[in-house]
């Protein structure tokens, strides 16, 4: 244990190290190291995004000192050459100034305290869309946020009002606010997350031992050849390169990209929504059985990019709406038959709707949301059939309720006395007489005739109105494709890059390494993969590999 | 009649053994008794044997009524604690493998019965039935979208447990210790102590190693920070695949991705800070105490999210809606 530290570098640790550890370890798996941390703390800071530090400051939008990550020992020398050069590279006065303020812009917007501050602004706006109730007249707000008695002391209807809260998810500070996330993501891309692309796929060999000894993880195998340590690696899973003494493995390198996917992918997923949002049309109809719209009718604009197209004008016709039933009576399913003809009256497409199976006709996306009862076809007294136009009613606790009325005595005067029925759906219609005494419940198939009040009603039919929702979005592609991409990076996010370096000193092997997630399992896994490396034996005759050891 | 009284059966099992497991636990953190193998033993047989009492109740239920046992709030209940007890499963596989002593059951047994004891408690009742999809739930969908939302869930508040934890075991000692701040530097600690020392961000934890007791903690809190980063990252995967495909289902069933519904607002805000705890460890500086303060604001927004959103039972999510009174 006593060749794991380096005695010149701290002295004072010697006295607790031993104390540490458990005499159990066969060969240490937490290593402290001596060394001066401070050399690479803001290095690695630079690699994930930029961090406005002392160091930070020279560096505006330049990649060179993450190159100092992988070569750990010497390229600052190569640092100010290439900043010199750049420096040489621009001409004039102003002209130099003119250049610069594009990479000052970049290297602001690509701090990330700033990005962090950003996300917390969108989660507490939206935490406050939820709050406020949306998209209400102003009178509720001057209700509900009284100037004179303020929520939480202060909270009025005018900060509602001017600050657009009251349409949170497209105000404009919202909007505002996604707006810089976005630049944000963009420059912190640019600046960090694709230089670090072309520096992680290098690979460097460590020449001294030192630096090895000064990884994350680090240990030594007395007795062993890198050659062996290279064969166990890549029955691991890590590609290895050797070369000479010295050796370099990694394993899980897509860890590193993927992060760069995710901020493409939301880029992609914020354009594609900005599309939905200025270029889309929608619009909702409720269309009782048997009859027709036009879809270009119902179809109102969304936003200053959308056009209609040519299959805005074909007419739609609800051949039937029908839904179905649980044996329990609810409703389990509703359907909508539709035709889609074009103006000639052609035929184009027959489909049966239901809730989570649209239509999809040129571009243009039928759903069905809603139902709702139209009329109620009776018979009277053996007369009509009559059709009785059904309404809604808003009873506390019922979800749906219709009702109709069929007046029995004169309607002229004021006080009309009639046959009420009420319906949920359209299987059961219940009768009321003229009193509002309940009569029965009938149901449309079974043709049964009920007297009431001396009138004799059959019901016919129920004639229910099939609710669709039209819409046509061009952003939807774009928006699918960023989803897509966003769940696969962040899988792939998962994986964690290791690096381990191996140099031959004689017949001792030095080994380090570093991962950048798997900080926990990192070390058992090495100790894993290290035990498995055999120990050169030294026997008068030949070298033989021996058994496991340390 | 046969699948409600296996249910009632599994329920109860395990229910009953999870209470043990935890009873075991506290024994052990007052009494002591951790040396007892046998015990330590059969508190992780009583773990798994929860685990598959969960996994039956799912099962039957599933059969029993027909459709993925994910459609109200007592069934997403059960399954976030099959969630819970899941995770107890792989970490204690994981650990068991590199011969480690699980802590994590501290965190996820608990968790597994207070949703369970939730679940099947009084207040509830009304919805122990199986009881059928309306019709906007029929679909393929339903699956992906919910199982993956709880998961993530499930992930996700045992990883910011975790970080909560941390914030404990951190702040316990530190107000004592802030006044010795000047001796550090005689003092004699490792490499681990200079490490944290150089972190200028975290003053707190500059003051904190003085002996070699404190060693175990710091090892301790280490290893928790990086468990819970981990845990985390997996719930974060699990979160947003869930959201997605909640918006892909939106679309095909009310014809738009996104309508700023209130879950859909406030499951969008747990990714936002999920994804700013993820950015704030990319700093060496920010990592330790200040990303798991932002994972404990991560574990009251889940909350909100989940429960306090059902509550209020606005929006097309209103499935998940309920009141208080018990019937």
């Amino acid at each position: 244990m006593e060749t794991l530290l380096n005695p010149s570098k701290t002295p004072f640790l010697l006295v607790p190290k031993t104390h540490f550890f458990k005499p159990s370890l066969l060969h240490s798996s937490f290593n402290p190291r001596p060394h001066t941390p401070f050399t690479r703390r803001p290095l690695s800071v630079a690699i994930i995004c930029k961090l406005k530090t002392s160091q930070g400051r020279k560096n505006d939008g330049k990649n060179n000192n993450i190159s100092k990550k992988i070569l750990l020992s010497d390229s600052a020398p190569e640092l100010s050459n290439e900043e010199g050069k750049a420096k040489a590279e621009s001409g004039g006065g102003a002209w130099r100034v003119i250049r610069k303020l594009p990479r000052k812009v970049l290297s602001v917007l690509s701090n990330l305290p700033l990005a962090i501050g950003e996300m917390f602004t969108i989660a507490a706006l939206m935490a406050l869309g939820t709050a406020i109730d949306q998209g209400e007249a102003p009178e509720y707000y001057f209700q509900k946020y009284p100037e004179d008695n303020p929520v939480l002391g202060f909270f009025t209807w005018r900060w509602v009002l001017t600050l657009g809260f009251d349409h949170m998810f497209s105000s404009p500070i919202f909007l505002g606010t996604l707006v810089l996330l976005g630049t944000s993501l963009m420059a912190c891309t640019y600046t960090t997350q694709i230089p670090l692309v072309k520096v992680a796929r290098r690979w460097s060999f460590l020449q001294s031992a030192d630096s090895i000894r000064k990884q994350e993880f680090s240990d030594t195998l007395t007795r062993a050849s890198v050659k062996d340590l290279g064969v166990i690696l890549m029955g691991a899973g890590y590609e290895v390169f050797l070369k000479g003494p010295s050796l370099y493995a990694f394993k899980g390198l897509a860890g590193r990209f993927a992060p760069i996917g995710v901020h493409l992918a939301m880029l992609l997923i914020m354009g594609g929504a900005t599309l939905s949002a200025t270029g889309s049309f929608r619009g909702s109809v409720t269309v009782p059985q048997g009859l027709n719209f036009v879809m270009g009718d119902v179809l109102g604009p969304t936003g200053f990019l959308s056009t209609p197209t040519d299959a805005f004008n074909t007419e739609v016709h609800v051949n039937k709406f029908y839904m179905d039933y649980y044996d329990s009576g609810e409703v389990s399913q509703f359907h909508t038959d539709l035709s889609l003809f074009d103006m000639n009256g052609k035929e184009l497409m027959r489909k049966t709707l239901s809730v989570n199976d649209p239509l999809r006709y040129g571009g243009i996306t039928i759903y069905q949301t809603d139902w709702s009862f139209s009329a109620l076809q009776i018979l009277k007294d053996d007369e009509g059939p009559f059709n009785l136009a059904m309404a809604p009613l808003t009873v506390n606790g019922d979800k749906k309720l219709f009702g109709t009325f069929l007046p029995v005595a004169d309607t002229d005067s004021p006080d009309v006395k009639g046959i009420s029925m009420l319906a949920r759906d359209l299987q059961s219609i219940v009768l009321y007489d003229k009193q509002g005494k309940f009569v029965g419940v009938r149901r449309p198939n079974s043709k049964l005739p009920i007297e009431i009040d001396g009138t004799k009603i059959v019901i016919v039919d129920a004639i229910g109105s099939s609710g669709l929702d039209l819409k046509t979005d061009p952003g939807v592609p774009t928006v699918y494709a960023g989803f897509g991409a966003l769940m696969l990076t962040t899988c792939i996010s998962f994986l964690s890059h290791s690096q381990i370096w191996a140099l031959q000193d004689g017949t001792t092997v030095f080994v380090g390494g570093k991962t950048n997630r798997a900080k926990a399992e990192f070390p058992d896994e090495m100790n894993y993969l290290l035990d498995q490396v055999p120990e050169i034996v030294e026997s008068p005759i030949s070298k033989q590999p021996g058994s496991i050891g340390g | 009649m046969i699948f409600s009284t296996l249910e009632h059966i599994l329920t109860h099992i395990s229910f009953s053994v999870v209470s043990i497991v935890i009873t075991i636990h506290f024994l052990n953190l007052f009494l002591l008794v951790d040396e007892v193998v046998g015990l330590y033993d059969s508190s992780e047989k009583g773990m798994i044997v929860t685990f598959f009492c969960i996994t039956g109740l799912l099962v039957t239920r599933w059969v029993y009524s027909g459709h993925f046992p994910l459609s109200d709030l007592y069934e997403s209940l059960i399954f976030l604690s099959w969630g819970f007890s899941l995770i107890h499963m792989v970490s204690y596989f994981k650990l068991k493998i590199k011969k480690r002593k699980n802590n994590l059951s501290a965190i996820t047994a608990p968790s597994a019965i207070f949703t369970q004891g939730f679940a099947t408690s009084g207040l509830l009742t009304k919805m122990h039935q199986s009881a059928i999809l309306a019709p906007a739930l029929q679909s393929q969908w339903l699956m992906m979208h919910v199982s993956m939302m709880v998961l993530g869930y499930a992930a996700l508040l045992c990883g910011s447990l975790l970080s909560v934890a941390l914030l404990v075991i951190t702040f316990r000692k530190a107000i004592k210790i802030i006044g010795k701040n000047n001796n550090l530097l005689n003092q004699s600690f490792s490499f681990g102590e200079i490490q944290y020392m150089n972190e200028r961000s975290n003053v707190l934890l500059n003051t904190y190693f003085l002996s070699s007791k404190n060693y175990y903690r710091y090892q301790l809190t280490q290893q928790l920070d990086r468990w819970s980063y981990r845990i985390i990252s997996l719930g974060f995967i699990f979160l947003t695949i869930g959201i997605l495909s909640g918006a892909v289902w939106a679309n095909e069933a009310w014809g738009s991705y996104w309508n700023w519904d209130p879950k859909e607002t406030w499951a969008f805000i747990t990714w936002t800070v999920f994804a700013i705890y993820l950015h704030t460890r990319t700093n060496k500086n920010f990592e330790g105490v200040n990303s798991a303060l932002v994972a404990s604001m991560g574990f009251l927004i889940i909350w909100i999210c989940y429960f306090g959103v059902n509550l209020l039972g606005i929006g097309l999510h209103s499935y998940g809606s309920f009141t208080l009174t018990s019937n």
